[in-house]
């Protein structure tokens, strides 16, 4: 029975991918707009989370304007969907400068064209961080931690995709320090996203001023490794129009004082990322729970 | 030995028996797990002074095989 269902989705998949791939682009954007739209009449919590987020952020104050950021949030959120699935149609073309502006620090721009040197790249869930990895992965190969599909089908469909670019999917049962490792060995890009609810595992450090549970992982493989580190971030600028920036390498020597090292770091991290999130709120993910006191 | 049981017990994230504490042990006997053996990596670094690849380590099971390694790098 199991399988038949598993089945049935990868069928409803396949035909959604084909509309997705034969259809005009803006055609996708009105259809994936239209089904934020549905998602968020539909799944209040995700609605009080994320304009709950955005007030407690202080970037908005007013309950009614923080809803609009919130909506536009989850349509921005879908939008990055269709993007991702139609981005190799513009990213591996001979015109991808048409569609991407590059603002990458001249020191990481370095370790990205030296191809003894591995980078850590840092990013938050803003704008289209797909796009990002993908842009990357023209310098060197990218890995990155996914979440597995509970369809086995599904999950070889989506790992073709991705395959169509230097993207090496870490699942995210097989992410550990030796597998994260291994790819720094290799000298490729290591693309963490790091603004997710840490739980026990985290560092509480502040974001908007409040503390967050923060993974430390990035911090970690940075003092460790002595691999360079940068965060980076991919704004939508219009319709298949984006900027990807970074960050100058964040250099951080062990100083012996572990908790402060960690700390260092990844307060820089956030501050980076709210730096990017007060330019346009609508393009950060705010439903999911950041802040879970 | 006794520096390195002081440093696991430090690195771990909740509390071990280090009763056994030998160079049979394993890492995971005493509650290293991926996270916790950057945490080791980083304070072997910074307390003995010895810089350990961290892919040296990673690959070694016992508490024994990273004694060895740290000798070895004259520890």
């Amino acid at each position: 029975m199991k399988t038949l269902i598993h089945l049935i989705e990868f069928g409803l998949a396949r035909i959604l991918l084909f509309l997705f791939d034969t259809l005009p682009y803006r055609f996708n954007c009105s259809v994936s707009k239209g089904a934020a739209n549905l998602w968020w009449w539909v799944d209040r919590k995700r609605q009080k989370v994320a304009t709950n987020n955005i007030i407690r952020s202080g970037i908005e104050t007013d309950p009614k304007k923080a809803r609009q950021i919130a909506k536009r949030s989850i349509q921005n959120f879908s939008m990055m969907l269709v993007e991702s699935l139609r981005s190799d149609e513009y990213l591996e073309g001979e015109d991808w400068q048409n569609h991407i502006t590059l603002d990458i620090k001249p020191d990481v721009l370095e370790v990205l064209e030296d191809p003894e040197r591995p980078l850590i790249l840092a990013a938050g869930h803003f704008g289209n961080w797909e796009i990002a990895a993908h842009l990357v992965s023209r310098y060197k190969p990218v890995a990155g931690i996914t979440r597995g599909m509970n369809n086995p089908y599904i999950e070889k469909l989506v790992k073709s995709r991705k395959g169509r670019y230097r993207f090496r999917p870490i699942p995210k049962h097989d992410n550990n320090a030796g597998r994260l490792i291994e790819e720094l060995n290799q000298k490729n890009i290591l693309a963490l996203l790091f603004d997710q609810h840490a739980g026990k595992y985290g560092v509480m450090i502040d974001f908007f001023g409040h503390p967050a549970a923060t993974f430390k992982t990035t911090a970690m493989l940075h003092l460790v490794t002595k691999a360079p580190l940068c965060y980076a971030d991919c704004v939508r600028t219009g319709p298949m129009q984006f900027t990807v920036t970074t960050s100058h390498l964040i250099k951080q020597a062990p100083t012996g004082n572990k908790q402060d090292d960690i700390k260092a770091i990844l307060t820089t991290m956030n501050e980076h990322l709210e730096h990017t999130i007060r330019k346009d709120p609508a393009q950060y993910l705010w439903a999911h729970r950041r802040w879970r006191d | 030995m006794a520096k390195l049981k002081s440093i696991v017990e430090d690195s771990a994230t909740e509390p071990v028996d280090l009763s056994n504490f030998g160079p049979e042990t394993t890492v995971e006997d005493v509650g290293l797990d991926s996270l916790t053996i950057l945490d080791l990596l980083y304070d072997i670094e910074q307390e003995i002074g010895v810089e350990v690849e961290a892919k040296e380590i990673i690959a070694f099971r016992t508490i024994g095989e990273i004694t060895q390694l740290l000798i070895d790098k004259g520890a």
